[in-house]
């Protein structure tokens, strides 16, 4: 690639205008002929029994197919394979499709039947009978955990269903060493993305070849891929990915329940079969990212250097058991976040609860983890009485130290932490701030400076898992994969297969900005092919919408694809134009000699004698013009698979950001309102701008809005009060802040183009931000934040406490 | 998210609309749908019939009448927050229709629809009653005024009955008086958390010498705050007296509790928005 | 029991006949095909579903298709002319105020209904023309300026 013409440049979305002109394709827009509909009946109850279900009333009505009932489910399917988040549990539990036996959290899927309209359907599902014992829900760890709780499994007899703990360094010492140890205890809630796009699924069963076909919202194909043939022993899966409404996680891991059930019914009915979630259902059992509490303590010297850090996490992991650990996990990911604290002892408790099982949201367990770090810096400086800015600094990992590895075996490939601070700073004004915060509180108003820095980790590495389970029998694999493959057309055009779905970070704009200048290309002639389809797209492990792996991955896999393929364009035009391949320069898609402004060719007279014309062809030249590329990283030892000490690359790359929030607090009515928000963000080198930019703005927004209120509240019976986007608290345009954003980026030294990651960004550290802006506002009252969300009431009792 | 069938009749005029509700079982009047619909798709309601009024010519206006302004019962919020005949002469409609929900909701939705939902947390409720409105309801004996401070009779409930049809909502032109409708809103939808209506107003000593509150969101109903009322009517109202006033906001009054608020801290909100509404009536 | 509507879309008229339960959206995916109008909640507070029905903005999910017998829509399928985007729509491409895109049809709607009533709108204006509109992606920064930029785009034109 002699210059960029496109990577580092905004151009038009390449997926923006089919989506502007509502020509998206999602899964529900499909229909097939004689297709059916789906509707599921779901538990009422947190917790009971289910003693029989009466499918025959349901079976009657014309439109009705087919009605599939916990028996028949446990009959005609498998359970699931424990994953790599169920590894440590000490009995195998068999988790299938849907509930058997017993139902474990509202929402739960109890039976499903499939009719002519989805009016028919739902009227069936209101005669389908079931008789149900109801047991007594357990709604809170600490009650879930005690002796005489009523226990969710009792093959395990015990709802602490997982307990663990790692250490790196010498952390008694540091502890031994330590002028001061300061304590803490902190807490996250539930809550989750709720992408707008709920849940789909169509699948379709030809009942002759055994194959199956299923057309799905995932966003991880080797999920589903996984789950269709250890649910239903099929070999034959197809899996269709159209574009998707939005994933952020959430579309990962339950979904597959839904896919196996949509499947069994169209086994069963000989139809095409289509589900669409309804917002309801998917609030009540799509997947929560994880409540957490931690018990924090850290050694620190007393100028504020952390010497060492400990802390016993327990995880309120819902009514399952299949993603056990998955916050805790997450942890190692940037478990020492921007700090060079060598030091650190971590306990995990996965506590299981009448709620929703938790799945992988935005960031999972990282936002915790940065949490603990950036609440304790802000406690350590008021203990220390040093500024929060100070402590900070001084425990920052510094540019000449990078590549540093972390005590837990993270290589943090590059970066300029104190930098990255000092903008963040400078651009805000902080002094000047500080100064008007103090004017201020003189007149009674409530502002308050937040400023946090946390890493974003990107790039997936299964083996992660091995460090906390180094009993796993069977290997969660390591590192990660995904292929690209490219394509000149017979008629010049060239055609993009990515191995990965897209759930709307621009990924086909980024890629064909990639190949567009290795190709010498304009971008806008470059097609990629839609939707993902398993049996065309050369996908692997990492074809994941998930682990911010796209930068790594993905854009490996297109940048080696595309690498190879000029070179073969390059070699079959320097045969036709008897040039030197080296003289040869792309422009446009016309291959051209320097110098020679006669020798030139374009890619459709290429193509013409790549797919047509063989004596055209240079001897041993390999026919068509198209390229494919599997991508691993190149540099993932060492700590790729972690030895005894627990060493490991949980991930590998480290975009980072500081983040500054100014808040203030309604002292009457507790509302914080954010006036400025600012994100000085090191992303690596960045493929274009704007996109980097909209995952920054639209992480941020999440977190914040997280931090302020959205979130899912149940009662003690185990009923969730938040069925709705509103009642849940989502923030509108109204409530969601403006975000600046600034770029700063330390070019990865080993990614293809020196790109990071960008996708989880901003939801890392933003709810910490707002914890420590509106901490300081409440300064004046001595408040201390140790506990989200703050929402308007929950800070209107903060500051009651206060005062009495 | 499918509603339960239902046989559906758009009549023409409200005779025809009147005999549909006499002589079907179950029915339900569909207005703007926008609370009714959301609870069919639930399957919370299940009628076998629907009323649309929405072909019903003549229920849709805003018209002065001698001292008074006149709205039929098919008036969108939207027509309401956009009426110069209102603005001047009744500005705490267009004042509170201007806050419930967003843009399609107010294109929609319409005042009767929301005063016969009689929502615990309606915005429009609110103002109703503090403007002491009237309402025409038609049913197979013939028409009745129903006053505001009858119309709320309980949780999602109005004082009309299954056969009656809301028609018109009179209220008074209020030539001068000021007033405001402010709400602390819930996140996304923003329905009011609280929500304070207020009309006043001041002799030229700056003493209030008439005053209504009407709160909403509170209780199961919404109610007119007469303790604060009283203590007010008849005094200068400076910042610390109101503050002392507004403490009384929910005497009486069996405060409710949920997602968005406990007892307590509601209570102490209501008490919040009467002092802010009270203040920007004043400075309207 | 069915009822016969008759309903414009876009400019050309549909008569077909439908369950009176049949909700306006699931007519305007189902019964004539044009999937742009998308569902994301039941209760109508998410905007996915925003239509223009004779002129207003409205949730088609809250509207049964009998209550637009005799209506005109006009879904986010009828903007552009011939393959050129509305200067809204090319907003929104150009400037990133998509990223799913599930919300991008009521989100340029309620944008074109804003500016039709307010061309020349402020930053707080064109906040609360979209509040009934969620997006999960964006966090609404680049759809604002979007809509700004469409704005001085109209203007201009
Ligand atoms: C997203 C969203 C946000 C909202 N936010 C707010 C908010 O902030 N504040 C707020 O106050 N409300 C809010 N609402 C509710 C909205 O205001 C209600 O829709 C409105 O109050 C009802 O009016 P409608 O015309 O839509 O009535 P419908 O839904 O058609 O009817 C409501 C009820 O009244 C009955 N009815 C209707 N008209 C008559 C009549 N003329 N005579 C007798 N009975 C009748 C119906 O049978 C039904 O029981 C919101 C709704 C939505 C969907
Ligand atoms: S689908 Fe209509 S508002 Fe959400
Ligand atoms: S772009 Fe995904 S919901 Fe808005």
């Amino acid at each position: 690639m002699a210059e960029t013409k496109y990577i580092g440049k905004t151009i038009p979305s390449k997926e923006g205008a089919r989506h502007a002109t509502g020509r998206g394709l999602y899964t529900d827009d499909f229909t097939l002929p004689g297709m059916l509909h789906a509707v599921i009946l779901r538990s009422p109850h947190a917790h009971a029994r289910i003693l029989k279900v009466d499918p025959q009333a349901a079976r009657e009505p014309p439109g009705v197919f087919t009605v599939v009932t916990p028996e028949e489910i446990e009959k005609k399917t498998h359970p699931f394979k424990p994953g790599r988040y169920a590894a440590g549990l000490k009995k195998a539990i068999p988790e299938y499709a849907g509930a058997i036996g017993k139902v474990r959290y509202v929402g739960e899927p109890v039976a499903a039947l499939a009719a002519r309209t989805r009016g028919a359907a739902e009227d069936a599902l209101e005669l389908i009978s079931v008789e149900y014992e109801p047991l007594p829900a357990v709604v809170d760890t600490a009650e879930a955990m005690r002796p005489t709780a009523p226990l969710l499994f009792e093959e395990l007899g015990s709802n602490l269903a997982w307990k663990g703990s790692l250490h790196y360094g010498d952390v008694a010492a540091a502890f031994n060493q330590a002028d001061k140890v300061v304590r803490e205890h902190l807490k996250i809630h539930r809550y989750s993305s709720t992408p707008l796009e709920p849940f789909a699924c169509i699948a379709s069963f030809d009942a002759a070849s055994k194959k199956l076909t299923v057309w799905v919202n995932a966003q991880v194909p080797e999920v589903i891929y996984d789950a269709l043939r250890e649910a239903l022993g099929l070999e034959d899966v197809r899996v269709i990915i159209p574009d998707i409404g939005g994933g952020f996680g959430q579309k990962i891991h339950l979904i597959r329940k839904y896919v196996v059930l949509i499947s069994l019914l169209a086994i069963e009915s000989g139809r095409p079969v289509k589900w669409t979630e309804d917002r309801s259902e998917h609030m009540m059992a799509a997947g929560h990212s994880c409540a957490q509490e931690f018990d924090v303590e850290a050694a620190v010297k007393n100028d504020g250097t952390v010497l060492g850090l400990k802390f016993k996490e327990i995880d309120d992991v819902g009514g399952s058991i299949s993603t056990l650990t998955i916050h805790f996990t997450n942890k190692l990911n940037n478990l020492s976040n921007t700090y060079r604290t060598k030091n650190i002892f971590l306990e995990g408790c996965s506590v299981v609860t009448n709620k929703c099982p938790v799945i992988p949201n935005r960031g999972i367990g990282k936002p915790g983890m940065c949490f603990i770090w950036e609440r304790m810096m802000d406690r350590i400086a008021q203990e220390l009485d040093l500024s929060p800015i100070e402590v900070r600094s001084i425990n920052l990992v510094q540019p000449e130290e990078m590549p540093y590895t972390t005590p837990s075996g993270n290589i943090y490939d590059s970066g300029d932490y104190p930098a990255l601070l000092k903008r963040a700073l400078e651009k805000i004004g902080y002094e000047k701030l500080k100064a008007e915060q103090r004017r201020e509180r003189e007149q009674g108003r409530l502002l308050g400076i937040g400023v946090v820095i946390g890493v974003e980790p990107g790039g997936r590495n299964a083996a992660r898992d091995m460090a906390i389970f180094p009993e796993m029998k069977e290997s969660p694999g390591s590192g990660g994969v995904n292929g690209a493959t490219i394509k000149i057309e017979k008629n010049g055009t060239v055609t993009l297969f990515l191995g990965s779905p897209n759930c709307g970070q621009s990924h086909e704009t980024t890629t064909a900005q990639v190949a567009a200048d290795i190709l010498g290309v304009d971008p806008e002639h470059i097609s990629t092919s839609t939707p993902f389809d398993s049996d065309l797209a050369p996908w692997g492990v990492a074809a994941a919408n998930s682990g911010n792996n796209f930068h790594l991955y993905d854009i490996g896999a297109v940048h080696g694809a595309a690498s190879r393929l000029r070179e073969k364009i390059l070699t079959l035009a320097a045969h036709v134009l008897n040039a030197k391949s080296e003289e040869l320069a792309i422009n446009a898609g016309v291959v051209q000699a320097t110098g020679s402004p006669l020798k030139k060719i374009s890619f459709a007279e290429l193509g013409k004698i790549a797919y047509g014309n063989q004596a055209l062809m240079p001897k041993g030249f390999e026919a068509g013009l198209q390229a494919t590329f599997y991508y691993t990283f190149p540099h993932g030892e060492p700590n790729l698979v972690p030895g005894p000490e627990g060493l490991v690359r949980a991930q590998f790359t480290f975009s980072a950001g500081a983040h500054v929030a100014v808040v203030e607090v309604d002292k009457e009515t507790g509302k914080v309102h954010v006036l400025r928000y600012l994100i000085v963000g090191d992303n690596g080198a960045v493929i274009n701008p704007q996109v980097v930019n909209g995952q920054i703005y639209g992480s941020a927004a999440h977190g914040i809005s997280v931090a302020l209120g959205e979130g899912f509240v149940y009662n003690s019976d185990g009923q969730l009060l938040t069925l709705t986007l509103t009642d849940y608290g989502k923030s509108s345009t109204m409530e969601t802040p403006r975000i600046e954003v600034e770029h700063r980026p330390s070019p990865s030294p080993f990614t293809t183009l020196g790109q990071k990651a960008a996708g989880e960004g901003a939801a890392i550290p933003s709810p910490a931000a707002i914890a420590s802006a509106v901490e300081d506002a409440l300064r004046p009252l001595g408040v201390r934040v140790r506990e989200l969300p703050l929402s308007p009431e929950a800070v209107w009792k903060l500051m009651q406490e206060a005062v009495r | 998210m499918i509603p339960a069938s239902f046989e559906y009749y758009s009549p023409t005029t409200l005779k025809e609309a009147l005999d549909f509700l006499s002589s079907r079982e179950d029915v339900k009047i569909l207005a703007g749908g926008q609370s009714l619909v959301p609870l069919m798709k639930l399957r919370l309601a299940k009628p076998r019939t629907i009323v649309d009024l929405s072909r019903i010519p003549d229920l849709n206006y805003i018209r002065e009448q001698g001292s008074r302004i006149v709205l039929g019962s098919m008036t969108t919020y939207e027509q309401i927050e956009t009426s110069a005949l209102l603005q001047a002469k009744c500005p705490l409609l267009p004042q509170t229709a201007a806050v419930v929900g967003d843009v399609q909701v107010r294109n929609q939705g319409t005042i009767g629809g929301s005063l016969a939902h009689a929502d615990p947390a309606g915005d429009m409720p609110a103002a109703i009653l503090t403007l002491a409105a009237e309402m025409k309801a038609i049913g197979p004996n013939g028409e009745r005024w129903i006053r505001a401070e009858d119309f709320f009779v309980g949780l999602l409930t109005s004082a009309l009955e299954p056969d009656e049809i809301l028609t018109e909502v009179r209220v008074p032109a209020l030539n001068g008086a000021k007033t405001a409708y402010l709400k602390a809103a819930q996140r996304a939808a923003g329905f009011a958390v609280v929500g304070v209506a207020v009309c006043l107003r001041l002799d030229q000593n700056g003493s209030c010498n008439n005053l209504a509150i009407g709160v909403t969101g509170v209780g199961d109903k919404v109610y007119r705050a007469e303790a604060v009322e009283k203590i007010l009517l008849g005094k200068r109202l400076d910042a610390n007296f109101i503050e002392q006033a507004a403490r009384e906001v929910t005497r009486g009054v069996d405060v409710i509790e949920d997602i968005n608020g406990s007892k307590e801290y509601r209570s102490h909100l209501a008490g919040v928005y009467t002092v802010r509404a009270v203040k920007a009536a004043m400075q309207a | 029991m069915k009822e016969t509507i008759k309903v414009t879309v876009n400019g050309r008229t549909y008569v077909e006949d439908v369950e009176p339960r049949l909700l306006l959206s699931h007519f305007l995916r189902e019964t004539v095909g044009l999937t742009g109008t998308h569902v994301g909640c039941v209760i109508g507070e998410c905007g996915a579903c925003t239509v223009i029905l004779n002129g207003k903005l409205v949730k088609s999910c809250l509207l049964f298709a009998v209550q637009a017998d005799g209506k005109e829509i006009l879904t986010v399928e009828g903007l552009a002319a011939n393959g050129t985007l509305h200067p809204i729509q090319k907003a929104f491409v150009e400037g990133y105020g998509l990223q799913c895109g599930y919300c991008t049809p009521g989100m340029i709607l309620a944008a074109y209904y804003l500016l039709g009533k307010n061309p020349d709108p402020t930053e707080e204006d064109i906040r609360k023309g979209l509040a009934g509109n969620l997006c999960m992606c964006t966090g609404y920064m680049q759809i604002v300026e979007a809509v700004k930029e469409a704005a001085k785009q109209l203007k201009k034109a």
